[in-house]
């Protein structure tokens, strides 16, 4: 298997060309141009088979691609903050569909003002629309994800969102395994779900429903990505058969015993597990799959542990009530008996997140009762 | 009179439909599906089609029928086609379907990128000249001195309407053409024609609405008779941009008063607005014969 | 969708039934209805024949269908159809497009082709009743031919030894070729009407008996009896009525007629008599003398050109004041000039022409011939029509007369009521009411050879003429086409009018209710 140093958005680029996708339809916007630079390029050579149409917005670069894959075919976009902001009705609209589309999202902060820092509110902002949510903290799992998330959208017929964050992954170079085109395809298939538009055959899609039909479809759409945790887990096995890399919708990085978990996602969780050998009873909760979310995995592990403190490590702020994956997760301590302190570690505008950072938090010696707001500025 | 046409032919528009009684976006639908024949796929985006199409499990058209957002028609109907051809279905004929909204406001980006990526695809606006689905609010095809629920009397709406063709002319599509539901051989011919056109084919068909615009629901064709004999609707077809070609030419044109009686939405029009509309008619009706090229 | 999992939404979506399964003519609160109006040539015709709805069938290449309607006014169209002077043509509103109709022509069609296919396999089922009809004339026959239908047993009895009345002893062969009547008469014979000639009732038969053997009698006995005017030397010899002229010529009788032949009158038997003698050999010099000047001419004037184009000469305010003649025969006719002065003729007594002629035909006049009564002292229900009673007419007015009659003597013996005279209707459809902006394709053409070319020029007038405006119109596609009929689907027509305004034809119109 040929490895490279590539970036994060590289690997996007070349899973995109693995798995055969068949249409691309994109927009730039940084931290994710050198996604479609990449694909257009690729596409330039050959090498991507299929349409690459350069549309004249992120919200018809997700229009083109629900179109196409309405017809059945592979899709992918990748955008990133406003982009991800501007295409927000079709994101709805395509979960709603059950288009199985693929999106890389890179996090960077939404303005104003302007600014160009991994701030992951863009991609949070867009949980509860229907779509799957997968973050990634490495380039290897970027590629690694992109493969599986078109297994796994297009067995459930849900879309998905790979998420990580801007520059630290989508910029920095990394060895990278790539497999061919043929081990993926042998893995991945050709698209195998059924167009919903076939000439000749009447339809009236997604077209005026009650309230009541609308309820019936959304319970399924939840039912569905709830089952989808399953499959995902399938997925991931089958994926490290192949490929002999291992991935799980949460993963927990426990050395021994241990008081405090870190909880956190996209490459600040690469951050703290490159802290946890130099830190004392500390362990790492990574949330892989945010849609769906992993809560029962998540107090299961917590459940088996003594744990005093939870330090949740949230590039975010949801304005009036805090950081987004701290808000999550205590929905996954409710069934503890009694449940550990949260530390938010709020890094909102997508600043640096560092060990010292995470040392200080947990050099704090009276653990906080309850919950506790941290504003990761006061402590650069 | 009229282009000759063969009345009898495979119908694709179901009754039953969801359209007001007099309706004539089902009208122009109904000829359209007709010039286009079975191997369709229509996308419609947020217009009174929405709701006309019916209520699934219900459809009111023989074929597929991918509804999409409101701003989105133009770039889904870009990645329709696309995603057929992928699938080597390239005999079927794509068409997006969209209102005055959908095409002049809220739509005209996505129409726009499509346009200039010279998609291969047909693009039909049905023109109502306001938002009626939503209640008869202006848009920006609907025409001076009309008024509407967010032009209510006295107020009346100000601007010109949009000249979409002269928009849609600039992007040098292959094809362009307006067309209406009281010319039904004219409209299905320009069907008919489009449908051999390879890349990205615009249409506007003036559709009268009998509640929009205040009429009585069995004005609808002589209203849109009307317009076209008045010249305030032109019926032309533009190719790669050129020159308009007049595929009908009134032999003298009806004062337009005759047209503007029959709709509320013009009551009560002073005169001097008559007079202005009027002659906004007469100047475009001059500049176009000077532009367009011999019938 | 994919294979493993049938979505909710496919259901929804994808497995879509047509929107008929929406009822939306429960939204309808007018109804399109086809409340037909009354054409110009409709009202033209004498007959009130249904013009209009023939000819669309013919359009339609139904020919049953166009006889069907045509007989209900109109027995006889392959007659008509040659000696009508068709007033309908006269009035057709297409001649403000291009050219009227060819009404007659398409008539004539019809006509033979009823000769040619409806060659009837049995009578009619017969009912209770039989009934005697005085004269065979077109009343008598149209009367006959209506009550065989309705399945009473009918005589005809007629006094000259040929049947047709002035359709065969009155009208010359050169415009009614016997051949059509001879098959006319066939098939009233073949479906069960008989005949009786040679047979003058009031003179070989007292009328008291037909009272006596026939539940029902009819007397269509005409108006053919010659004036003559009472002028001095009327009774020379070469002084012919037209009627006894006409039917000696139509009897085939050979005919002591000497050169120059003068005929005077005006009317359509003048010309007959005119051209009828321009037939005869040896006759080259004919002149028809009329008292009045050429416009005022009741003869058709069709007709009247024809005669001149054969030779025949005119000379106008002339009135014959009277005959010379040498050993009894004729020899020349003195005449005054005249002129008409508001209703009245002038006779200027001071002036004198002179024209030399051998013979003269009078065509000035027909009497009712009421010989039937003979000597008949007993009351008696009359029932009659035609000629006997409108005096002189014309053959579609016979027509018309002799089914009004059989309706109402089928009445009679059924115990209803007579039909109602109700009065002809009237503000036909006019051009300008027309709605042509509505109808494609419609563009100026002049008459056409083929029948159904021809039907379909027809504009139709208030009657449905299958152009299919109202179903190319439709929004709700409730207009459903029937091998050229249209019918409206009242499921899911939502009644918005626009078929009722587009009609071209004027034919339908938007009522209240379901
Ligand atoms: C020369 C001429 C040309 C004409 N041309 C035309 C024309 O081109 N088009 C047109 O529309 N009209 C024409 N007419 C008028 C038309 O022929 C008559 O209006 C029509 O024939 C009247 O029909 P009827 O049945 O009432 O009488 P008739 O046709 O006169 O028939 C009456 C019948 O009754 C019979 N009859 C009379 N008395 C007795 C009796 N006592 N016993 C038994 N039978 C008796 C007669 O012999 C005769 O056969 C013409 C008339 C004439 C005279
Ligand atoms: S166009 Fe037809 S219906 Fe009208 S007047 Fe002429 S024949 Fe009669
Ligand atoms: S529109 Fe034409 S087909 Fe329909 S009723 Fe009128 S005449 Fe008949
Ligand atoms: S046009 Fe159609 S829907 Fe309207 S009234 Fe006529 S039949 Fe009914």
């Amino acid at each position: 298997m040929p490895v490279e140093l590539i970036t994060g958005n590289q690997a996007a680029a070349l899973a995109v060309q693995r798995a055969g996708v068949e249409l691309v339809a994109a927009y730039p916007i940084t931290p994710q141009t050198a996604i479609v630079e990449t694909l257009a390029s690729l596409h330039a050579q050959g090498e991507l088979k299929g349409e690459f149409v350069s549309v004249e917005s992120e919200y018809a670069a997700l229009a083109c691609c629900s179109g196409a894959a309405a017809a059945g075919a592979r899709v992918f976009t990748a955008t990133s903050s406003h982009g991800l902001a501007y295409m927000h009705e079709m994101i709805h609209w395509c979960a709603g569909a059950r288009f199985p589309i693929v999106m890389a999202g890179v996090n960077r902060a939404l303005g104003g003002p302007w600014c160009l820092d991994p701030d992951q509110g863009d991609s949070l902002s867009q949980r509860d629309t229907g779509w799957l949510q997968l973050y990634c903290s490495s380039a290897q799992e970027v590629f690694d994800t992109i493969i599986q998330a078109y297994a796994l959208a297009e067995k459930i017929m849900l879309p998905c969102m790979v998420i990580y964050d801007g520059f630290y992954i989508s910029h920095t170079y990394e060895t990278v395994d790539i497999p061919d085109r043929e081990e993926v395809q042998r893995f991945l298939g050709p698209p195998s779900f059924a167009a919903q538009v076939q000439p000749g055959l009447p339809a009236n899609l997604h077209g005026l429903s009650t309230g009541e039909t609308q309820a019936k479809l959304v319970r399924e759409r939840h039912r569905t990505m709830k089952e989808a945790l399953a499959v995902l887990k399938e997925i991931n096995a089958r994926f490290a058969a192949a490929f002999n890399r291992k991935y799980e919708p949460v993963e927990a990085y426990f050395p021994g015993k241990i008081k405090n978990v870190v909880v956190a996602a996209g490459a600040c969780a690469d951050t703290v597990r490159w802290c946890l050998p130099r830190l004392a009873d500390t362990g790492l909760i990574r949330l892989k799959a945010l849609r769906p979310f992993p809560g029962e995995e998540i107090s299961l592990l917590l459940e088996k542990q003594k744990i005093e403190r939870i330090v949740v490590v949230d590039r975010n702020c949801s304005t009036g009530m805090g950081g987004i994956l701290a808000q999550e997760l205590k929905a996954a301590l409710y069934p503890l008996n009694s449940p550990p302190a949260v530390y938010d570690l709020i890094l909102a505008g997508g600043i640096d997140f560092t060990p010292q950072m995470l040392q200080r938090l947990l050099a704090q010696r009276e653990p906080h009762r309850g919950f506790a707001e941290i504003w990761g500025v006061d402590l650069l | 009179m009229n282009s000759k046409i063969n009345f009898i032919q495979p119908e694709y528009l179901h009754s039953g439909h969801y359209a007001c009684p007099g309706c004539g976006a089902a009208l122009a639908v109904r000829y359209l599906a007709r010039a286009l024949g079975p191997d369709l796929v229509v996308v419609i985006t947020a217009s009174c089609w929405s709701i006309i199409a019916g209520m699934p499990p219900l459809s009111a058209l023989k074929c597929p029928i991918l509804h999409c957002p409101f701003p989105s028609a133009g770039a889904v109907g870009s990645g329709l086609r696309r995603g057929l051809d992928l699938r080597g279905k390239h005999s079927t004929t794509v068409l997006v379907l969209a209102g005055d909204g959908g095409t002049f406001d809220i739509g005209l980006q996505a129409l726009s990128g499509a346009a200039q990526r010279n998609e291969n695809f047909i693009f039909v606006c049905y023109d109502n000249e306001a938002y009626m689905n939503t209640g008869i609010q202006t848009s920006s095809a609907t025409p001076f001195g009309a008024h509407t629920t967010t032009a209510p009397y006295p107020l009346f709406k100000k601007g010109a309407k949009k000249d979409i063709m002269h928009i849609m002319a600039a992007h040098g599509i292959p094809y362009a053409a307006t067309a209406t539901v009281a010319f039904p051989g004219d409209l299905e011919q320009k069907f008919r024609r489009a449908r051999q056109i390879e890349g990205f084919r615009f249409i506007h068909i003036l559709s009268p609405c009998p509640p929009g615009w205040g009429a009585d629901s069995a004005d609808t064709v002589e209203l849109s008779r009307l317009a076209v004999e008045t010249g305030f609707f032109p019926l032309m077809e533009i190719f790669e941009g050129g020159a308009p070609v007049l595929t009908y030419r009134p032999e003298k044109r009806v004062p337009l008063e005759q047209y503007l009686k029959l709709q509320r939405r013009f009551r009560p029009l002073e005169l001097q607005q008559i007079e202005t509309l009027q002659q906004g008619v007469d100047e475009e009706w001059e500049r176009l014969l000077k532009a367009a090229g011999p019938v | 969708m994919n294979g493993e999992q049938i979505l909710e939404m496919e259901k929804i979506y994808l497995n879509v039934v047509p929107s008929t399964a929406n009822k939306t003519g429960e939204w309808r609160l007018l109804t399109p209805t086809r409340k037909e109006k009354i054409s110009p040539c409709r009202q033209g015709c004498p007959l009130g024949g249904e013009i209009p709805a023939w000819l669309n069938a013919i359009k339609r290449n139904n020919w049953a269908e166009a006889w069907e309607i045509m007989q209900r006014k109109n027995p006889f169209p392959a007659i008509t159809g040659q000696v009508c002077f068709h007033p309908c043509t006269a009035e057709c509103n297409r001649r403000n497009l291009d050219e009227a109709i060819n009404i007659p022509a398409m008539e004539r069609a019809l006509g033979l082709w009823r000769l040619q296919n409806c060659r009837p396999a049995a009578p009619p089922r017969r009912v209770e009743g039989k009934i005697a009809v005085v004269g065979s004339g077109p009343a008598g026959l149209s009367c006959a031919y209506y009550l065989n239908r309705a399945g009473y047993r009918v005589t005809v009895i007629e006094r000259a030894p040929v049947a047709g009345g002035l359709l065969a002893l009155g009208i010359p062969s050169y415009r009614l070729p016997r051949e059509i009547l001879q098959q006319e008469l066939q098939l009233l014979q073949e479906e069960g009407v008989q005949f009786v000639l040679n047979c003058s009732v009031g003179r070989d038969m007292e009328i008291s008996r037909l009272y006596d053997d026939y539940d029902q009698v009819f007397l269509a006995t005409g108006a053919a009896l010659s004036r003559m005017p009472s002028l001095p030397g009327v009774k020379l010899n070469g002084v012919w009525s037209a009627l006894d002229f006409l039917q000696q010529v139509n009897l085939g009788r050979t005919l002591e007629i000497q050169n120059p032949v003068a005929v005077v009158g005006g009317g359509n038997a003048a010309i007959d008599a005119a051209r009828s003698a321009m037939r005869i050999k040896g006759i080259d010099r004919v002149t028809v003398l009329y008292r009045r000047t050429k416009e005022e001419m009741p003869a058709d004037p069709e007709e009247v050109a024809a005669a001149a184009a054969e030779g025949v000469q005119f000379v106008f305010n002339v009135t014959p004041r009277e005959l010379k003649g040498e050993q009894g025969r004729l020899v020349e006719a003195i005449l005054n000039r005249s002129h008409t002065s508001g209703e009245k003729l002038i006779i200027d007594r001071d002036t004198e022409l002179r024209i030399y002629c051998k013979t003269l035909i009078f065509a000035v006049g027909q009497e009712r011939d009421w010989s039937v009564f003979g000597t008949l002292h007993r009351e008696i229900r009359l029932c009659a029509g035609g000629d006997l009673i409108s005096g002189p007419a014309a053959v579609p007015q016979a027509i018309q007369a002799g089914r009004i009659a059989a309706e109402a003597l089928a009445a009679q013996l059924e115990g209803k009521p007579g039909p109602d005279p109700s009065p002809p209707e009237s503000g036909a459809v006019t051009f300008e009411e027309l709605h042509l902006a509505a109808w494609p394709g419609l563009a100026a053409r002049g008459r056409q050879e083929d029948p159904s070319a021809e039907a379909e020029r027809c504009l139709g007038c208030g009657t449905c003429n299958s152009c299919g405006i109202c179903y190319l119109f439709c929004p709700d596609v409730a207009v459903t086409p029937d091998q050229g009929r249209y019918l409206f689907d009242l499921n899911f027509c939502k009644g918005c009018g626009i078929c009722a305004r587009e009609c071209p034809a004027r034919a339908l119109m938007m009522e209240g209710g379901w």
